[in-house]
């Protein structure tokens, strides 16, 4: 997949505001939260299953995060002794490095980018489908973690009695963790991503906030097979699979 | 090369794996020719009962995914291979009836067992045991075969992994020629006498003893114009008038699976080997950027997001195979059942009948 990549300068002027906003702030790091708070007690309270959408104005801004990133590391390199050229602007890529940092904060961004998700959950199973990437699953069986291999990397995936994480680690350092929490009254759902690389000293977190919607009647049913392709009908299905059942509420904690 | 090597590895894993464990023979086939049986005369043959496959689910279902096993394909492989080699059977000349049954019949002339190791649109792994009504055992061996590209796509009536379904039915028609008639006629009185043991045990059971390895052996025959051997083979005749309509269901069911089926493995079988291919490209790709920046990450990332992306497809197409064909297998397991309901029910009936018989020829209580 081509995504665009930005200029150098746009790298340089973001990287370079992030600095200007950490000299002029004195409490950038207090950001007014605006994730929503997400828990649940157990796999079989929580109901994850149906359609849900982006909801961008509770959802975590990528600069506000990037400049939140660089203060930390700011705040680091002052600690250690270390000075300005802990962030390397427009350097090399390398530890901490501006092309890694922005890398990283650009990758959080290409990895949580999918405005859609429909989630089918069953007793063992469960697949979260996003718009425009390839599909989270995982399967429950005795409260252990799952762990897949491949050649071009490992998943590990479970349960931990209030969310469901997603673990995938890649080759050349990267790995990226999924948390996904859902609200207690079902109705909103927290993807927190981390991405981490070996080339920054702190992973990046993005929290992305879903709101669950009933897909609007078609009038019309489809099924995938495997002669025809899509076949669809006009009999309205019986229980469509995207249409969601209220989610329950969670056992309280 | 990598693609020889996990082909390598997957035979040792069937080697080591079931051939150590369980003491299996392997065969691996390719190019292999039906032999037609143009001599045996009528009195050689044997009927063949291919009893429904074990379609090989282990019970732990989280081991499922892993091994690439999705059941409800499984469960319709299961009653769709034996229908294949029933063709090939009867193709080859070698016997007499040969039926698909729903479940063992100890008294069968000749029982053909199967278990599926492995099944994709690539490889296919059967273990597959035949013995005779005597309990001799015939044949008890894994058969593995790997498609070509030119067995894609699947001619009508024809099957990506007939080579390994001939080796089975030439290895039993070698099998039966070492034989003589006289070996094949005890296997067919055998199996009779069987058969009406199980009917009326107080009566037959004097007829077979059996070795300490369990082979049957025929102590006596009952006189060649024995009314109640008429009468067994009369029901026996019946059972099999049953069976038959068993076994039209499930020559019904490939029928229409068919053309699903073989589109189901020649898509799995294109997904395998590019997943393979592009595996070893992205392995051994340039790098797009220095370790850390956004180039390399996002290199790392969609190697593997199209590797799943790939997977997931294989998923969806298993999904339409169950889409299409589940209903047709619910359908015709549901006629069995019910077939095999009025078989349970017409064989207390005969069995009634045939006691009442026993009791009015011989003067003897049931319990004698």
């Amino acid at each position: 997949m081509n995504l665009p990549r930005l200029p150098i300068k746009i790298i340089i002027l973001l990287l370079t505001g992030c600095l200007l906003l950490v000299s002029c702030s004195s409490d950038g790091g207090r950001q007014k939260k605006k994730t929503v708070v997400l828990q649940g007690q157990s796999s079989d309270d929580v109901d994850f299953g149906g359609s849900w959408e982006l909801d961008y104005s509770q959802s975590d801004n990528i600069q506000t995060k990037l400049d939140s990133m660089v203060r930390e590391l700011r705040r680091h390199a002052d600690r250690t002794g270390g000075n300005q050229g802990a962030i390397m602007v427009g350097g090399a890529a390398g530890t901490n490095s501006a092309p890694s940092i922005i890398g990283l904060a650009r990758m959080s961004d290409l990895i949580t980018r999918s405005p859609l998700l429909k989630i089918q959950q069953s007793e063992h199973k469960i697949k979260v489908k996003r718009e425009e990437n390839f599909a989270l699953t995982c399967e429950f069986y005795a409260g252990q973690y799952k762990t897949v291999e491949t050649p071009l990397g490992t998943e590990i995936c479970g349960w931990n009695g209030h969310q469901l994480v997603f673990k995938i680690l890649l080759p050349e350092g990267l790995s990226i963790q999924h948390v996904m929490t859902l609200a207690s009254f079902g109705g909103k759902l927290n993807v927190a991503t981390t991405v981490v690389s070996d080339q920054v000293s702190y992973p990046f977190t993005l929290n992305r906030v879903y709101n669950r919607f009933v897909p609007g009647g078609s009038g019309f049913s489809c099924k995938m097979t495997l002669t025809k392709g899509r076949v669809c009908s006009t009999q309205s299905a019986s229980t469509p699979a995207t249409t969601p059942e209220p989610a329950p509420e969670p056992a309280p904690q | 090369m990598m693609r020889l090597s996990r082909w390598l590895i997957f035979v040792c894993l069937c080697t080591l794996g079931v051939t150590l464990r369980a003491g299996f023979a392997q065969a691996s086939v390719s190019g292999v020719p039906l032999k037609i049986d143009r001599q045996s005369s009528a009195e050689m043959v044997l009927d063949v009962g291919v009893v429904i496959f074990d379609p090989g689910i282990p019970k732990d279902a989280s081991t499922h995914s892993k091994l690439g096993i999705f059941p409800e394909i499984r469960k319709s492989e299961a009653k769709f291979m034996p229908v294949i080699l029933r063709q090939v059977l009867l193709k080859s000349a070698a016997w007499g009836v040969v039926r698909v049954l729903p479940e063992t019949l100890n008294s069968s002339e000749l029982l053909v067992t199967g278990r599926i190791l492995h099944s994709d649109g690539l490889r296919l792994a059967l273990q597959i045991r035949v013995h005779d009504a005597t309990g001799r055992l015939w044949l008890d061996k894994v058969y593995v075969d790997e498609t070509s590209p030119g067995d894609y796509p699947v001619a009508a009536g024809d099957d990506p992994y007939q080579d390994l379904y001939h080796q089975i039915a030439n290895e039993m028609l070698a099998m039966k020629q070492r034989l003589g008639s006289k070996e094949l006629r005890n296997i067919r009185q055998v199996g009779l006498i069987r058969y009406a043991a199980s009917l009326s045990p107080e009566v037959f059971a004097g007829y077979l003893s059996q070795t300490a390895g369990g082979t049957y052996i025929l102590a006596r025959l009952p006189a060649a114009d024995d009314p109640m051997m008429e009468r067994v083979s009369k029901i026996r005749n019946q059972e099999y008038l049953f069976i038959d309509t068993v076994d039209e269901q499930y020559a019904a069911l490939y029928e229409e699976m068919a053309p699903t089926y073989n589109m189901w493995r020649q898509f799995g079988r294109e997904q395998a080997l590019y997943r393979e291919s592009y595996e070893d490209r992205a392995a051994n790709r340039e790098r797009r950027g220095k370790r850390g920046t956004f180039a390399a990450m996002e290199q790392t990332y969609d190697a593997y997001k199209w590797s799943k992306i790939h997977e997931q497809d294989l998923d969806e197409l298993a999904l339409g195979f169950n889409n299409e064909v589940a209903p047709t297998v619910m359908e015709v397991s549901g006629k069995v059942f019910r077939l095999n309901g009025t078989l349970d029910t017409q064989y207390t009936e005969w069995r009634d009948i045939l006691q009442q018989i026993f009791v009015l020829e011989t003067g003897l209580t049931p319990d004698a």
